[in-house]
């Protein structure tokens, strides 16, 4: 009788060990804006800066003239963008209307050639955009898999490696930018291309440093024993079984390094503009143009892009601590 | 000890020996823009004869020889401490970054103080007030500073002391310790007022950006050590608060913090090239600028091997007084 009692009945709903109920989407976007208000913040800056660069497509898919366009095609006016690049405005009196104070046309003043400085902040965030992912790209594909290797195998590779990583990050890093986009590796023009290389170039020791000491700490875990156990090379360890656990640190490297970067490339175009394109929308460039026009009497073009770069940087920082909190608390640092 | 630190500096001149290459990598990957940008004043004085300019700046910087002399010579005049001669005015470029070491070691060190003076009291606030309405204010602030970069935050004190502040306003003095003075250096020896108005600016602007960074970590480091046995102890013993936090927590927890602040000093000595710019303070991060601008490489290079030598050996003596400040750690 009492066995019969213990036997739940077909009837009977949910079972004590069902599964707790999946948090909806929504419902873990509102808890994560409650915990991590200033991480909410960080990612709805991302958000509008990645807003400013959308466009409709212009030219056909791969196109090959167009390196400097990250997706093969280049992107026509952004939506957000009320103006083009450089249209310039005349005043009622026929002349540039320079150094305009914000009005309902523009909102943020023009600059000394008679352009929207709203417009051309929107037109600028495709370039940091631009620069910040793939000289992210490079130091972390570069940086990530130096790391692995280097903290897989440990030994004499190990020891060579971080003696060539000592030797690359006793390089100040904006000073070696300077040199190399001077110098001007394999084009006489200064090129986006080669600027985003180089960012990535002296950012790849730190991201080597940050992957090779999570590697340490993973390869010493029981699953990667097991692994090797059960006969994987050690090409599929590290690619199956190291490279998946460490995946949440390389996405918080990258997430923190893309604000790094975007503020180097705005300080290297404001600091040496002759190391950038000239063409086309900077925040760097307006940034520079701003202080050579003087900027206690024109200080719009100034407060645009300077809070267009901070905005973008702060961004990324608050986004990026938050994401390290979230998923990969070892990297906390202070 | 003794054989840990023989060890680091021979490990040091390695690096410092790969830095070396490195920039002599970087000069000769694309040489024909050196040896242009050297040519340049040439082609104006011979009009027609462009190839006997670029032979003659070949030779000028040993470009004409094989790679391997090219190296070799470059690495003996290392050694000899010869950085070349600078493109626009032919003067050796070791005496050119010494004459302008001293605003940028000025205002370096005074950065630091700046950073140390607003982070000391606020980390420690923050670490004892933690999770009060003070925490908050104080964290939000230093987050701030970290965020917005240090130009940023520079072209918005000239913008603000400049316009509203400028020359026959009520208040002189805040463009004066704020705002940007014109070129040109006074020594501290010389006029000590008139030195440090021109590095105050700069001083500020960069020493809150590096005290949000020494701030954080202070704090971090102050929960920790307040969690621990002994300062139970002192509490349980009925010291007094300041005893306790100034003398048996702070103590201990600034000693990973002198670390951040060592290394926090090399790269103080290179970002300053965004304020001495900004501020035109006569200085190595000026010269950077104006050099890149005139496409003057053996300045580039000179200054890049200058900084590097410093960055390393700061870092060693960073390790060095960490091992000697905390006797736990035992370096093998």
């Amino acid at each position: 009788m009492a066995r019969e009692q213990a036997v739940p009945s077909a009837a009977a709903p949910a079972p004590e060990f069902a599964l707790p109920r999946r948090a909806k989407v929504w419902e873990n976007v509102f808890k994560f804006i409650r915990k991590k208000p200033l991480g909410a913040l960080g990612f709805f800056l991302i958000f509008f800066l990645i807003a400013m660069t959308l466009g409709a497509p212009k030219a056909k898919f791969g196109v090959p003239e167009l390196p400097d366009s990250p997706l093969g095609f280049e992107l026509g006016r952004p939506f957000m963008a009320p103006y083009g690049e450089e249209e310039n405005f005349k005043n009622d009196a026929g002349r540039l209307n320079t150094h305009a104070a914000p009005t309902a046309d523009h909102w943020l003043g023009t600059d000394g050639s008679g352009r929207d400085n709203w417009a051309r902040i929107i037109w600028g965030a495709r370039r940091s955009l631009f620069i910040g992912i793939w000289a992210l790209a490079l130091a972390t594909l570069a940086g990530a898999s130096i790391g692995v290797i280097s903290g897989y195998f440990r030994g004499w590779l190990d020891t060579g490696v971080q003696r060539i990583m000592d030797a690359l990050q006793s390089f100040p890093p904006l000073l070696t930018l300077i040199l190399i986009l001077t110098i001007r590796p394999f084009t006489s023009e200064p090129s986006l291309v080669v600027a985003a290389f180089a960012l990535g170039f002296v950012g790849i020791p730190q991201v080597q440093r940050i992957v090779r000491g999570v590697v340490l700490s993973t390869r010493e875990q029981q699953y990667i024993d097991a692994a090797r156990v059960i006969g994987a090379t050690d090409a599929r360890t590290m690619a199956f079984y190291i490279l998946p656990n460490i995946m949440a640190s390389i996405i918080v490297v990258f997430s923190t390094g893309l604000g790094v970067v975007i503020l180097a490339e705005a300080a290297l175009a404001f600091l040496v503009p002759q190391a950038v394109p000239p063409e086309g929308a900077s925040w760097g460039l307006m940034l520079d143009q701003a202080e050579n026009d003087g900027l206690s009497t024109h200080p719009w073009p100034g407060i645009a892009s300077a809070s267009a770069i901070a905005l973008a940087v702060l961004g990324f920082n608050l986004a990026g601590d938050a994401l390290r909190d979230v998923l990969d608390p070892r990297l906390r640092l202070g | 000890m003794q054989q840990y630190i023989i060890r680091r500096i021979l490990l040091n001149i390695l690096v410092l020996f790969l830095v070396a290459t490195m920039v002599f990598a970087f000069l000769r990957i694309d040489s024909d823009h050196v040896v242009n940008t050297k040519a340049a004043g040439c082609f104006t004085d011979l009009s027609g004869d462009v190839e006997q300019c670029k032979d003659v700046a070949r030779a000028d910087l040993g470009l004409d020889s094989s790679i391997p002399n090219q190296y070799l010579e470059y690495m003996t005049d290392l050694v000899q401490l010869d950085l070349g001669n600078t493109f626009s005015d032919k003067k050796p470029v070791l005496d050119e970054i010494l004459a302008r070491a001293s605003p940028s070691i000025e205002l370096g060190l005074l950065q630091i103080v700046v950073a140390l003076i607003v982070a000391l009291p606020i980390g420690i606030i923050s670490a004892i007030r933690q999770d009060q309405w003070i925490d908050y204010v104080l964290r939000f602030v230093s987050i701030f500073f970290l965020g917005i970069p240090v130009f940023v935050v520079a072209v918005f004190v000239i913008l603000i002391t400049s316009r509203y502040f400028g020359q026959g306003d009520a208040f002189p003095f805040v463009s004066d310790w704020l705002g940007p003075h014109g070129l040109g250096w006074v020594e501290i020896w010389e006029d000590p007022i008139d030195n440090l108005k021109r590095v105050s600016g700069a001083a500020l602007v960069g020493g809150m950006a590096t005290g949000a960074i020494i701030m954080r970590f202070l704090r971090s480091q102050m929960l920790e050590v307040m969690r621990q046995d002994y300062v139970r102890t002192a509490w349980a013993k009925g010291l007094r608060e300041r005893v306790v936090i100034i003398r048996h927590a702070l103590k201990n927890a600034l000693i990973p913090v002198l670390t951040v602040i060592g290394l926090l000093l090399g790269s103080v000595i290179s970002g300053n090239v965004i304020l001495e710019t900004i501020y035109s303070i006569d200085g190595v991060g000026f010269y950077v600028t104006s050099a890149a601008l005139q496409f003057d490489y053996p300045v580039l290079q000179g200054i890049v091997l200058v900084v590097a030598l410093l960055l390393v050996f700061i870092n060693l003596l960073v390790d060095i007084a960490y091992g000697w400040l905390d006797p736990r750690i035992r370096y093998s």
